[in-house]
This record gives C-alpha cells, sequence and structure tokens, in this order.
C-alpha cells in the first residue's frame, strides 16, 4: 500500500514537472525567439517589445490550451463514468458539435453576448447529449451503438455549423470554429472566461468523485448502497457537459482529448477517479498544450491547428480502444 | 416485511408479478422457489426496493418502500446480486467497505464504526488474509463472498441473496450456505433467499414461498411446500421425498410428468 502511494507521489509530482517544463519551452520557442533571461527581464521592466508580445498573444493561447485540455480530459473522464463506456467522449459523441453550433448561433445573432456563450454552448451541448443519450440506450451502451449514435450527432450539428454563415453573416469569420481548433487568436478575455466555466466544472467534477466511483458498479448495487442512481447520472452528465461546451465555445472543437486521455490515466493510476480524475486534468492540459506547440513550431511559420495534430494522433489511438472494447469492464 | 397485491412489469404489457401478497417473517430464512421465469428475481427486485410496483406495495417495518430514501433503506436492507459488476483493479477492502457509504454523511462517517463492520464483514467472509487483493485476482467463489462482505458491511437487519450458489462448486454453495445459516442463526439477521436447488431450499430455510406464472402458489415450512404433489405442480417433475436419519429431507427427480407441467 506504501509503495503505491509512493508510486502515485512520483507519477504526479513527475507529471507536473514535465507540465511545467513544456510550458517554459512554449513560453521561449515559436515566430519570436528570445532568451528565458530575456523573457524575464522584459516582462519585469516592460521594455522588450518582444516580451510584451509573447505576454499578449503567445500567454494567453498557451494557458487557454491547458484549460482547455483539462476540461475535456475531465469531461470525457465523466461521461466515461456515466456510460460505463471508454469511448464516450464528447468530441465523438457530438456535444462538443452541438456547443459548437449554439456558440455560432450567440455570436452570429448577439455578438455582445461573448460573456455568456459558454452558458448558451451549454445549452447545445445539452441537447446533443440527450439525443445520444435516449437514442444509444438500450438498458447499457454498448460502445460501437453509442459511437454510432455519436457520430450521426456530430454530423448532423458539424452539417448545420457548416451551413449557418450561409444565413447569419457576422458569423464567418467563426466557422471554422466548429471543425478545427487554433488558438492563434487567443486574448486574456478568453483566458478569464474559460477559467471562470473551467474552474467551476472542475471543482463540481471534484465533489462527485464518489458517485463516480460507485456508477462503476450495476445501477441495483449503486441503488442498495443509497444512491439517487438517475440524480448522480444527471448530475455528472451536466459538469461534463459544461467542461466540455466551455471548453468548445472558447477553445473550438477539439477530438479525441477526452478518449485519450481518461484511458492513458487508467492505464497509471487505475479506476479509481480519486486519482483519475485529478490525472486526467494534468494530462489533458499538457497534452493540448503540447498539441498547440508542435502545431505552431514544426512547420513555422505556418500554423497547424492543434485540432489536426490532435486527429492525427487521436484516430488510431480509436481504433486501438475499438479493438479491445470487448474486453472491458470485467465480462 | 410485507408484499400487499403486488403487480409489476417490465414493459407494462404483460405482468410479471400478478398481484401477490406475502410476508417474510422477520429473522427467518426464507428462501423463493420456482421454475424459471416465475417472477423470483423481480420478486426479489421489488423486496429491495429496486423496482417499484406498478400498484400494491412492499413494507419494510411498518413503512411503504417507497417512502423510504435509498439511504435510509440502504441502512435497512442489503442485497447481493446473482451477477455483479465492479473494476477490476479495486482492492477487497476498498469494495467492501463501500457499504459503509449508506452511513456517511456529507462530511464523513464514524470512523471507528466502520472499521468494526469492515472487520467483522471480512471474518465472516473469511477474506481478512485476502484484503489487499484486487479483485481481478479472484476465484468465483471468493468473488461472491466480496459482495456478500459489502451487503453485510451495511450492518442491515435484512439480508436478500438472488442466486447466491450460482456459479459456485459444490464447495462452496455450502460453504455460503452455512454463511447465511450462521448471520441468521447469531445475528438474527432476517433472510430472503432464491434458490434453484431443491435440496438446499429443504435444508437451509425456515420458510418457502413458491411462485409461479408471477403468483405465490405455495408459502409456508419447507416440508410442506416442497411436497412430491406441490413439486409436480410447480414445476411438472415428478420427484421422491424421503426423510433419512442422517441427510434429514431429501428430494430425487425421476421424471418429467407427462402432463407437462400445466397443471
Amino acid at each position: 500500500m506504501r509503495t503505491k502511494s509512493i508510486r502515485f507521489i512520483a507519477l504526479f509530482t513527475g507529471l507536473l514537472a514535465v507540465l511545467i517544463g513544456v510550458f517554459l519551452y512554449a513560453a521561449i520557442t515559436g515566430s519570436i525567439k528570445i532568451t528565458p533571461s530575456e523573457l524575464i527581464a522584459g516582462l519585469l521592466n516592460g521594455t522588450d517589445e518582444r516580451a510584451a508580445i509573447i505576454r499578449d498573444l503567445r500567454f494567453p493561447r498557451m494557458i487557454l490550451s491547458m484549460l482547455v485540455g483539462a476540461a475535456l480530459a475531465v469531461s470525457g473522464a465523466l461521461l466515461q463514468a456515466v456510460m460505463r463506456n471508454p469511448l464516450a467522449d464528447a468530441g465523438v459523441i457530438g456535444i462538443s458539435a452541438g456547443a459548437g453550433v449554439f456558440t455560432l448561433l450567440l455570436t452570429g445573432l448577439f455578438p455582445l453576448l461573448f460573456f455568456w456563450s459558454p452558458l448558451f454552448a451549454f445549452a447545445g451541448g445539452a441537447v446533443a447529449w440527450l439525443l445520444v443519450y435516449a437514442i444509444a440506450w438500450r438498458g447499457d451502451y454498448s460502445p460501437v451503438r453509442l459511437v454510432l449514435v455519436g457520430v450521426a450527432v456530430h454530423m448532423i450539428f458539424t452539417g448545420i455549423g457548416q451551413l449557418l454563415p450561409s444565413f447569419v453573416r457576422s458569423s464567418i469569420g467563426q466557422a471554422n470554429l466548429i471543425s478545427s481548433s487554433t488558438f492563434s487568436y487567443t486574448t486574456w478575455g478568453d483566458v478569464r472566461l474559460l477559467l471562470l466555466y473551467g474552474t467551476i466544472g472542475l471543482a463540481l467534477a471534484h465533489l462527485l468523485i464518489p458517485w463516480c466511483n460507485m456508477l462503476a458498479l450495476q445501477d441495483k448495487t449503486a441503488h442498495n448502497l443509497g444512491l439517487h442512481v438517475t440524480r448522480a447520472r444527471v448530475a455528472v452528465s451536466a459538469v461534463a457537459v459544461l467542461l466540455a461546451s466551455a471548453a468548445a465555445a472558447v477553445g473550438g472543437f477539439l477530438f479525441f482529448v477526452g478518449l485519450l486521455v481518461p484511458a492513458v490515466a487508467r492505464l497509471c493510476v487505475g479506476s479509481d477517479h480519486r486519482l483519475s480524475l485529478p490525472f486526467s486534468a494534468l494530462a489533458g492540459a499538457l497534452l493540448v498544450l503540447v498539441a498547440d506547440t508542435a502545431g505552431r513550431t514544426i512547420a513555422a511559420p505556418a500554423e497547424i491547428p492543434a485540432s489536426v495534430i490532435m486527429m492525427v494522433v487521436g484516430g488510431p489511438f480509436l481504433l486501438m480502444l475499438l479493438r479491445r472494447s470487448g474486453r472491458t469492464h470485467g465480462n | 416485511m410485507e408484499i400487499n397485491r403486488v403487480v409489476f412489469s417490465y414493459d407494462k404489457r404483460q405482468n410479471q408479478l400478478k398481484g401477490i401478497d406475502g410476508l417474510v417473517e422477520t429473522g427467518k430464512v426464507t428462501t423463493i422457489i420456482g421454475p424459471n421465469g416465475c417472477g423470483k428475481s423481480t420478486l426479489l427486485g421489488v423486496l429491495s426496493g429496486y423496482y417499484r410496483p406498478q400498484s400494491g406495495q412492499a413494507i419494510v417495518d411498518g413503512k411503504a418502500m417507497h417512502r423510504y430514501s435509498p439511504k435510509e433503506l440502504a441502512r435497512k436492507l442489503a442485497v447481493v446480486h446473482q451477477q455483479n459488476s465492479a473494476p477490476e483493479d479495486i482492492t477487497i477492502e476498498r469494495l467492501v467497505g463501500y457499504g459503509r457509504i449508506p452511513h456517511r454523511g456529507w462530511f464523513g462517517g464514524n470512523g471507528q464504526e466502520d472499521r468494526e463492520a469492515i472487520e467483522w464483514a471480512l471474518a465472516c467472509t473469511d477474506l481478512a488474509s485476502k484484503r489487499t487483493a484486487s479483485i481481478e485476482k479472484l476465484s468465483g467463489g471468493e468473488l461472491q463472498r466480496v459482495w456478500l462482505a459489502m451487503a453485510l458491511v451495511q450492518r442491515t437487519p435484512i439480508l436478500l441473496l438472488d442466486e447466491p450458489t450460482a456459479y459456485l462448486d459444490m464447495y462452496y454453495q455450502l460453504e455460503l450456505l452455512e454463511l447465511v445459516r450462521r448471520l441468521n442463526r447469531e445475528y438474527r439477521l432476517t433472510i430472503v433467499m432464491v434458490l434453484h436447488d431443491m435440496n438446499q431450499a429443504l435444508r437451509y430455510s425456515d420458510r418457502i414461498i413458491a411462485m409461479k406464472d408471477g403468483n405465490i402458489v405455495a408459502h409456508g415450512l419447507p416440508e410442506e411446500v416442497l411436497s412430491s404433489e406441490r413439486v409436480r405442480m410447480i414445476y411438472g417433475v415428478n420427484v421422491v421425498v424421503k426423510k433419512d436419519a442422517e441427510a434429514g429431507l431429501y428430494m430425487v427427480p425421476i421424471g418429467i410428468d407427462e402432463r407437462g407441467g400445466e397443471n
């Protein structure tokens, strides 16, 4: 028992160290080159123009990418707990697309209400989730049925999202929000927005950890242990949808984060949500920060959207999970 | 525990329980028997509060089942299901500890009481030495005892068991039934279980409820309910019931009744 907890502490410390390391590397890498000491001096006394640009443009996108990663990874972990299915992910089952469509609508019709976009996105995500939940449920969620229904819902919303610019003129610039995600134009305003909704979501997720663990048992077992199963399902789902929708509203569409990260978390720290949720949050932040940093450096000066990187990495991973999905959950 | 005119249906078309009345006596071992699909497990589901009857009600301690909050109910009765699932990497101790959840509030529970209950349940089920093992490494018999231990940790006066001996070999079947009997005799637990084996039902029950087609067709002492006429009526099987000085009452099936069990 003791060696196990030492291993977990080492694992979390290592993860945090890597995250900080990547953050520092990302801060000094890109189209503007600067040494760490120049950057720190520039940030402190405000004389170096390069440091000012990094502060205004590079830092927000780095922080936002980490927030989006943490939110999507935890959202995936929560959905997988509710559906008892390792393939549940906000991107795969259409929640992100639903949230994206509603965000497009809001910013197209009422651009001044931008601050409320995560809540509006939440409504869109909830619609998509209810569709999938209602149609894919046959007493349980077979992995394949869930993915099929999810892909259909995803396609419907993606299609609507691509139709919208033809009808709502001012949303043209936002049109690619729904099919890709690039953090290029991130502002501190975006960061504050997601920091608000994301923190609420992550804090609520933390409170729901015991329920997530109980939902890993059968419904009737959880009921016999005094859990209000339906209430727990609704609460955990709502937080998952909130996190995914807020991420989609501010950060755009990123596939596979919610799929890949919780799976890695289960491999590293096991099925207990007390460990796997914090692990997912950290690892998700790391993954998307790496994807965004790679996207803006490997083909510089051209930029590859983080979402493209995630698809190239995440696609094969989904195939691998599908191959293994017959043997999950102790059957 | 009592059930009054309970009607239950899974699909609202065909009734699995057709308005049944029954009484589970406190401090006794009651076994529900009957052919496949007769409604045994459904009745146990109603008694556990998981299935809410379309009409009629189940009553625990003078209060209708649906008036209890899930947590209150989980302090009154515990259930061991026939099939269970849990994450493979969870340890015995932690899974068994889930049984304390009904006793915990928002700010945790009584640590001392929790520990005592867990120790007691692990000792009863002979799992204390394996407490840190994860459940993926356990045999079927051990796994069944883990689920029983989780139910015991709830420290409820009533224990429901759905075919607790399914999937176990002869040794583990007897071990489990002996444990059930001991829990009843030593700790005065009221026990309701579903069994398929008539000889086990004869040997380990104080009362037997026999079901057929969603109705209770007989209810009483084992030797009364499990007569050869009744068994032919319920199962459509001809049996010989004998009494032996060493074995007590026992039953041997000798053939299928030609009327196909329709009467």
